[in-house]
């Protein structure tokens, strides 16, 4: 490919799993990965490190991931940076069902593997 | 006069005394109102045989008879034809016998000589009446016990619903870092170590199981949420044996289709009904671990009651004669016993619990079945080997 890796935010409170998704994405040579573990903060990190794409999580504490959404629609500096849901409230089926998108949104089901994971971002960057 | 009476009454008398049977018959000739069509026999033998050729509405019974004594006369002819309204007519007098046999099946105990022709005619009618009665009473005692059994299941279902939903985003992201670290650990992985390689198939194989656990659950939550559209039917049946095709052919199954031809599209959630296809295929699979037949089959007709063999399907909305379209799976396996068809829809109950099952797959299924107002029944089959699950589908008005 050649180019640049892209840079990717993930917004999720599962610290675990978001360190998970760093070296995974890492490891391909193709991706920079930002963790935000802090809802709260996600506009902020978004706002400052300008990510090509941001797997956001639906459920957490303090601030859930339809209104970081609304906030970084807000702004005209994030407003076009492409997003994808990335939860464990939807099914699999339910995905597939509604061909990847819910609500105009593109969805992943967790747990999904990692070659969906860079697949969908591939298909979204 | 009372539609009732209009109506010629088929009357068995079953007599051992000659000059009983005359007297009976003149009777019932002279009597006041009423008419009868009569025959008559002096053994239990004749009775069966007379009963398999000719409609009876009641059999006047003597209990001493050529080839049977006593009350134990009542229970082999009760066992036989339950439905059948009995009066028993006898010489013997016992303080008890005349309750004993009215808790055995009879609808009325007659002493001989202590009644004339209008007690013997009232006892007749009366004893046919209080037998529908008896029937009705037992048909809505049964449809009682089917909705008490019902309300047990959904509410079994609305709190497994509750839980499952709670739960599954608690359960998935932990189990979504343990697929993320077991790939990561796979890919940095040096070859040749087939111990370490070993351990984290295990982890994945594992972690995966958990999963489709949670998604049996969430699945099970979920079953208000159908969608239905026109679409052959044979196409979730295809989907769902291409889906277990691996398992089949892992356990060395050979799979016959019968499928008939021109069948209407049906009303139906194809996703849901895919998953009752792939439950009842995997069923099947795994009563069949050494090899077998899986005959899956397509027909469409009048429904009969005969086409279904679970008590529990009672309450079930398909009306006799109704045209139904039938998906049958049959296997080649042991069969189910009686002791587990009783629970075999129950959530939670399962036969291959060590082999990962959960015990919901079957009740999902029915729940399917229910919202698409059509039926599933599981049974052994008759005349041979193994047990067949059965799907019943409304043709019109779905």
């Amino acid at each position: 490919m050649g180019t640049e890796p892209k840079r990717i935010l993930i917004v999720d409170d599962e610290v675990g799993f978001t360190e998970m998704v760093k070296l995974n994405l890492e490891d391909t040579g193709r991706f920079f990965v930002r963790i935000e573990n802090d809802p709260t903060q996600a506009f902020e990190t978004a706002l400052g490190y300008r990510p090509h794409l941001i797997l956001l999580d639906i459920i957490m504490p303090e601030m859930e991931g339809p209104d970081v959404l609304v906030k970084l629609r807000n702004n005209e500096q994030t407003a076009k940076i492409p997003i994808i849901f990335l939860t464990a409230t939807v099914r699999k089926s339910e995905v597939y069902e509604e061909r990847g998108f819910i609500s105009g949104y593109p969805f992943l089901a967790k747990p999904c593997t990692v070659l969906e994971l860079i697949t969908a971002i591939d298909q979204n960057i | 006069m009372n539609n009732e009476l209009k109506k010629t009454l088929q009357v068995l008398i079953v007599e051992n005394s000659d000059v009983d049977r005359a007297v009976l018959i003149n009777m019932l000739s002279k009597a006041p109102y009423g008419s009868f069509q009569i025959s008559a026999t002096d053994s239990l033998q004749e009775t069966f045989q007379l009963l398999k050729q000719t409609p009876v509405d009641i059999v006047l019974l003597d209990l001493n008879i050529k080839d049977s004594n006593g009350i134990d006369t009542l229970k082999r002819l009760h066992t036989r034809h339950p439905d059948l309204a009995v009066v028993v007519n006898t010489g013997e007098y016992q303080d008890d016998l005349g309750l004993k046999a009215v808790t055995m099946g009879a609808q009325d105990y007659l002493i001989k000589g202590m009644y004339k022709s209008y007690g013997l005619v009232k006892s007749l009618y009366y004893a046919i009446e209080r037998k529908k009665a008896e029937a009705e009473l037992r048909k809505a005692l049964e449809e009682l016990k089917e909705m008490q059994a019902h309300l047990i299941r959904a509410e079994k279902m609305n709190v497994v619903g509750g839980v499952a939903s709670g739960i599954a985003h608690e359960v998935k992201n932990p189990l979504a870092t343990i697929l993320y670290g077991v790939e990561y650990l796979n890919t940095v992985l040096t070859d040749g170590d087939e111990k370490i390689a070993l351990t984290l198939r295990s982890m994945k194989d594992a972690a995966h199981k958990a999963n489709s656990i949670i998604k049996d659950l969430l699945d099970f939550a979920s079953l208000s949420d159908i969608k239905k559209e026109f679409y052959p039917i044979e196409k979730p049946i295809e989907q769902g044996l291409i889906l277990t095709h691996h398992q089949c052919e892992k356990s060395q199954i050979k799979v016959i289709k019968q499928y008939a031809t021109n069948l209407p599209d049906l009303f139906i959630d194809k996703n849901r009904i895919e998953q009752v296809m792939v439950d009842l295929i995997l069923n099947a699979i795994a009563v069949m671990k050494n090899g077998g037949t899986l005959t899956v089959r397509t027909v469409r007709k009048n429904f009969e009651r005969s086409d279904i063999h679970s008590a529990s399907n009672l309450m079930d909305t398909v009306a006799i004669g109704e045209d139904v379209l039938i998906v049958d799976f049959e296997d080649s396996g042991n069969g189910i016993s009686d002791e587990f068809l009783e629970k075999i829809f129950d959530p939670f109950f399962t036969t291959h619990r060590a082999a990962g099952g959960v015990g919901l797959g079957l009740s999902i299924a029915r729940t399917i079945m229910d919202s698409h107002e059509g039926m599933i029944d599981l049974c052994n089959k008759d005349d041979q080997k193994g047990a067949r699950a059965r799907l019943i589908f409304k043709v019109k008005g779905m």
